[in-house]
């Protein structure tokens, strides 16, 4: 029971912001997540903190490896490969 | 820029002596007139954190060759942050202004923002202080922002309707939850105006900034000037939009182009009617520094000034004999404390504080303990210390050593004595400054 901060993380500290554990600790340009600490926001109604501001889909996953914020799910960007961008 | 509505001053009528004073404050800085050019500014950037989303940023890259609001090549501590105006303020004197633009939002990070401004206003009570921000925790974080002395204020507003909104806006977080679509736009919009007003009452000077995207709301600046200046706002500064697909933004891959010089011109005509333009901004990036269009590199400046080694440091030593340095970091329930300077090692009173660790196997799941109590140590030396609260410390800036563990107290500190010393001699050689000629 805790999430795990991914290769994709853009050391933004948002997240460590409005974690309402401290359960995110950060140097320099690494952020992780104090495992025991995190309880995965499980009483809070509005969801995960970390999950709710983190900026950059698939930076947090929970214990099953699954992102909270999966491709697609925060930029609006097109996720198929067959859509090219005008330029 | 001149401001025209300004009346004679005859020193008696408290609204002259008002204006008289904006006019002051206008005058120096160089986001508010056009004459504040001959001023320097820096940015510095302290608040990556941010609170809502735009299409026309993209937190992940920095590359120190693009310039755009929203990219810095290093964030700073507050600390780190009043260190570095300093060594400005020496090589560009006419440094008046200092500002806090991000690189995210800085009053999604009101801890960062107000430290700095208040650690820069320590140094230099002369300094102006402003902010930019989304606008979406400016009435929470307004009275903080007056107390700190923040006189100037940009808000980036781009438009007044939601339905405009939300193809700007992907999403908001906002009372915890992260909202999307209008009701997303629609609450950034409302807390907008009502920090501009709130902004406005306090006597703030406020800026309104405006991407205009074409399209989009370039339709919209004209209505949207017209409630700016309903509301009493100071000055409005319409951006064209940056796209640059390499940049990797929403409007950048989707082949949202950028407004044309003349439509920029006609949207300021338009908008010009009812709110005074600027138009000499250069959309610099949240770490600038000098005066505009003519940064310092800064990484020059760091490295060829070198401030004084601090003279004095605090050690905290984890100790069961009171001779050796034999104790776990979390079983201490006092610390000896020192005071070392290259002349003397001075014990001060022991540092009484609440045991770290209960000794179960497991750590206890609520012991959050609070390590921001031993911030004002900066070395700590103990035999053994968990991942956990070492890294945490080293947020405070506290150094632990475990490197003298099971060794004599007085020889450790003598050892720290010396280092101290030959870094007294280092920064004492008469050419430490870099700028021997």
């Amino acid at each position: 029971m805790a999430f795990t901060i991914t290769k994709a993380c853009i050391a933004c500290y948002a997240c460590k912001e409005v974690c309402p554990s401290k359960a995110i600790i950060s140097d320099d340009k690494q952020f992780s997540v104090i495992a025991h600490r995190c309880d995965e926001c499980a009483k809070n109604v509005n969801g995960a903190q970390c999950a709710q501001i983190c900026p950059v889909e698939t930076a947090i996953v929970d214990a099953n490896g699954c992102a909270l914020n999966p491709p697609g799910s925060l930029t609006g960007l097109p996720q198929e490969a067959n859509v090219i961008a005008l330029s | 820029m001149t401001i025209q509505t300004l009346k004679p001053f005859d020193g008696n009528s408290p609204l002259s002596l008002k204006a008289s004073e904006q006019a002051a404050l206008v005058a120096k800085h160089p986001c508010f007139s056009k004459e504040g050019h001959q001023y320097a500014r820096i940015h510095l950037p302290v608040a990556p954190a941010c609170n809502i989303q735009c299409n026309y940023c993209n937190r992940k890259f920095d590359c120190s060759n693009e310039t755009r609001p929203g990219v810095v090549s290093k964030l700073l501590s507050p600390a780190a942050a009043a260190t570095r105006f300093v060594k400005v303020k020496q090589h560009v004197p006419e440094t008046q202004v200092v500002g806090i633009a991000g690189p995210g939002d800085p009053l999604a990070n009101p801890k960062a923002t107000l430290a700095s401004l208040k650690a820069i206003a320590k140094v230099d009570d002369d300094v102006h202080l402003c902010v930019s921000t989304n606008g979406l925790a400016l009435v929470d974080q307004l009275d903080s922002l007056l107390a700190a002395g923040v006189k100037h204020l940009t808000i980036t507003i781009n438009c007044i309707d939601a339905d405009i909104g939300q193809r700007i806006y992907p999403w908001v977080y906002f009372n915890q939850r992260r909202l999307r679509g209008r009701e997303a736009a629609q609450t950034l919009i409302d807390r907008q105006l009502l920090g501009l007003e709130a902004a406005i009452k306090a006597g703030m000077l406020v800026k309104v900034n405006t991407v205009l995207i074409p399209g989009i709301n370039d339709f919209h600046v004209e209505s949207l000037a017209k409630e700016l200046g309903r509301y009493g706002a100071f000055i409005h500064n319409i951006m064209p939009l940056i796209s640059d697909p390499s940049h990797g933004t929403y409007f950048g891959l989707m082949g949202q182009r950028e407004p044309s010089k003349e439509e920029l011109n006609l949207a300021r005509e338009q908008a010009g009617q009812s709110m005074q333009q600027m138009t000499h901004c250069q959309q610099c990036r949240a770490d600038a520094v000098g005066k505009l269009g003519q940064d310092v590199d800064i990484s020059q400046l760091e490295s060829s000034i070198t401030l004084p080694a601090p003279k004095t440091i605090q050690v905290a030593v984890a100790s069961k004999s009171l001779s050796l340095i034999d104790q776990h970091f979390g079983h201490a329930t006092q610390f000896l404390h020192y005071q070392v300077s290259a002349d003397e090692i001075k014990q001060l009173d022991n540092f009484v504080w609440q045991q770290y660790c209960g000794g179960g196997q497991q750590c206890d799941e609520s012991a959050a303990k609070d390590l921001s109590q031993l911030k004002h140590f900066d070395k700590i030396l103990c035999s053994r210390i968990g991942f956990a609260p070492q890294q945490e410390l080293s947020e405070f800036k506290v150094q632990v050593s475990t490197d003298y563990a099971l060794r004599d107290v007085d020889l450790a500190l003598k050892e720290l004595q010396q280092g101290l010393r030959s870094q007294a001699e280092t920064s004492n050689s008469p050419c430490s400054m870099g700028e021997c000629s």
